[in-house]
């Protein structure tokens, strides 16, 4: 899932400011926190309160759509609630506004969060971890299910390192050391000693930013 | 300066158990739900602990020495409500309904088929005496009585439904054998619950993940429930990004238009009191001054980050939730969730300056003046800081 943020209010009464009647647009697809109607509606309710002691008032329209970064169902669900819309506030990730901004050619397009990573949403605690790093080598198989790319603050491929102190990292006590996790559940599997093999290094080329493959 | 705490024996309690009248008979040992009430085994006088207490008063409702003292709802404060409403009213036919089944008046008539009549709300009506039945029948010229319960398996008392139930055939047998006629008193159950719109379901498990009682499931792509197992908390309602999930009678549109019809009050400062309607038992008649509008709650749960939002967008200056303590909570952890969003709503609010106009308490029915005592705090504080605005 991808896990964003919502921006300060004060930035996104900046970048509105010079509009009036606004396209609040929520997205059902996989942002977490989920991003959808409630989200969208509460956010416009907000606004609308932050922007009245700014003694501005806009008109909103609040919607959601069902996956933003899908450029064909964006532009359905978009297209038949822009009359009269100078601008969209997209409450999707980084993909939804660039898909809006991309469907949308002539109407401005803002971004309601700060997209942070590709996230597991651990329930019990309320929280959301970064999990996947998008490498493009996935290193699973070896690692007993438990990414250092990701999860290791120097995504190390030869740790622990010194700093993995009871099974915490140094950077910050609250983290997981991903290795400690790697190591003891290779144990637990039986399975450490695939770590004893000489393997040739990281392929880094697999992706070329930007990334393209055919779907 | 330092507060004082103040003690619990100088505390006022909602029950009491006199020694004096007491007969020993241990009913009402038997009777509470919730283990409250201990006997001693050698003298077998009976003793109430009253932090386990959750002044469902079946107790009271059950003793027949009439040893023991209420707060709420005692058999005098009824009798003299139904004195009283019967002139106002100008009816004889009464309607005793538990606020857990019938939050409102306007299923009476579809339930009962009477469109007039005099409406007694309580929260449980296990905790009705059979004195105040046989009282209102016999003296006071009441034709016939009306009870709607919550289902058993839903009652917030465990077994107040299933009570009054038991009494209320034992109290037509008898008024038909005194000539009363047959099933004087009509006696239904139902419960409120979950409503779920497939359609809009976006399949993020919110639901099945905090319902307290594992009613939701997804199934084929969308939240299903299981409403047998549904205790009607809201909790799932109040955390659906989707807004597909609504709840019998406290649906959002109609908490809306309540909150849209409240703003329009005039007198400043206009507070809105979102309350857990078992965190405090109101008493009959109750009164508040204009600017304070009460909206009952079926739990903290349900109150809605959404509609606080629409609250202060119309003008409401400050938002008071009134929650049960975590450990007293009617449907498991919904008083828990409830002070969570609260802080999740305040981090919000705080980018606008609002976060000192919303204020989460706990309070208890055990304690009769901690929700008076929070509210008049809250007042204050709201009544300052719109003070310091005008300025």
């Amino acid at each position: 899932m991808i896990v964003t943020a919502q921006k300060p209010l004060d930035e996104i009464l900046d970048f509105l400011s010079p509009y009036n009647s606004i396209l609040i647009a929520g997205c059902d697809g996989c942002t977490q926190p989920p991003r959808g109607l409630r989200e969208a509606r509460t956010l416009a309710q907000l606004i609308e309160l932050g922007g009245k002691l700014r003694g501005k008032d806009f008109n909103f329209k609040v919607m959601t759509t069902p996956k933003q970064c899908d450029s064909y169902l964006t532009l359905a669900s978009l297209q038949p609630q822009m009359k009269d819309m100078e601008a969209v506030l997209s409450l999707a990730c980084g993909l939804g506004v660039q898909t809006i901004a991309q469907v949308l050619p002539d109407v401005p397009v803002f971004p309601a969060q700060n997209t942070l990573f590709i996230g597991a949403e651990i329930r019990e605690d309320s929280t959301l971890e970064e999990r996947c790093a998008a490498c493009g080598d996935c290193l699973l198989a070896l690692t007993g299910g438990i990414c250092p790319i990701a999860r290791c603050a120097k995504s190390l491929l030869n740790g622990p390192c010194g700093g993995s102190q009871h099974g915490k990292c140094e950077i910050d006590p609250e983290k997981d050391c991903a290795w400690d996790l790697i190591i003891k559940r290779l144990e637990k599997l039986d399975r450490l000693s695939a770590l004893d093999e000489i393997r040739p290094p990281r392929n880094f080329g697999e992706v070329m930013r930007p990334g393209r493959v055919s779907g | 300066m330092v507060q004082l705490k103040v003690s619990d024996s100088q505390q006022k309690f909602a029950v009491k158990l006199n020694d004096e009248s007491c007969s020993k008979c241990a009913i009402c040992y038997s009777a509470c739900p919730f283990e409250a009430i201990k006997k001693e085994p050698e003298t077998g006088k009976l003793l109430l602990e009253i932090e386990k207490c959750q002044v469902c008063a079946i107790c009271y409702s059950s003793c027949p020495a009439k040893a023991i003292d209420i707060t709420y709802y005692d058999m005098n404060s009824l009798t003299r409500y139904l004195e009283n409403a019967k002139d106002e009213y100008k009816c004889d036919s009464v309607v005793i309904t538990c606020k857990g089944s019938l939050p409102d008046l306007e299923d009476v008539e579809k339930l009962f088929g009477v469109s007039e009549f005099i409406p007694l709300s309580v929260p449980c009506v296990g905790r009705i005496p059979v004195e105040v039945l046989l009282k209102a029948i016999s003296t006071m010229g009441i034709k016939a009585i009306h009870i709607l319960a919550c289902d058993d398996g839903y009652c917030r008392f465990e077994r107040g439904s299933l009570i009054a139930r038991l009494r209320v055939t034992a109290v037509n047998a008898l008024l038909e054998q005194l000539g009363y006629g047959k099933e004087v008193i009509r006696f239904k159950q139902r419960s409120l619950k979950v409503k779920a719109d497939r359609n809009k379901c976006i399949s993020c498990g919110n639901c099945v993940f905090y319902c307290p009682y594992s009613a939701a499931r997804l199934e084929h792509g969308a939240a299903t429930f299981d409403l047998e197992l549904c205790r009607g908390c809201g909790l799932c309602v109040t955390l659906c990004p989707a807004l597909a999930l609504d709840l019998e009678h406290w649906e959002e549109d109609r908490i809306s238009t309540l909150i849209s019809k409240l703003s329009r009050e005039k007198t400043r400062p206009n507070i809105l009191v979102m309350r857990c309607q078992w965190a405090v038992f109101p008493e009959l008649g109750e009164e508040f001054d204009s600017n304070v509008h009460i909206i009952d709650m079926p739990c903290a749960a349900r109150v809605d980050p959404l509609h606080i939002m629409e609250a202060f967008r119309q003008s409401i200056d400050g938002v008071l939730i009134v929650a049960c303590h975590e450990e007293d909570c009617r449907s498991k952890k919904g008083s828990k969730e409830a002070r969570r969003l609260t802080t999740v709503l305040k981090k919000t609010l705080s980018q606008i300056g609002f976060e000192e106009r919303l204020h989460f308490c706990s309070v208890s029915p055990r304690h009769p003046e901690s929700f008076h005592e929070e509210l008049r705090r809250f007042k204050e504080r709201i009544e300052s800081t719109c003070s310091q605005e005008v300025r």
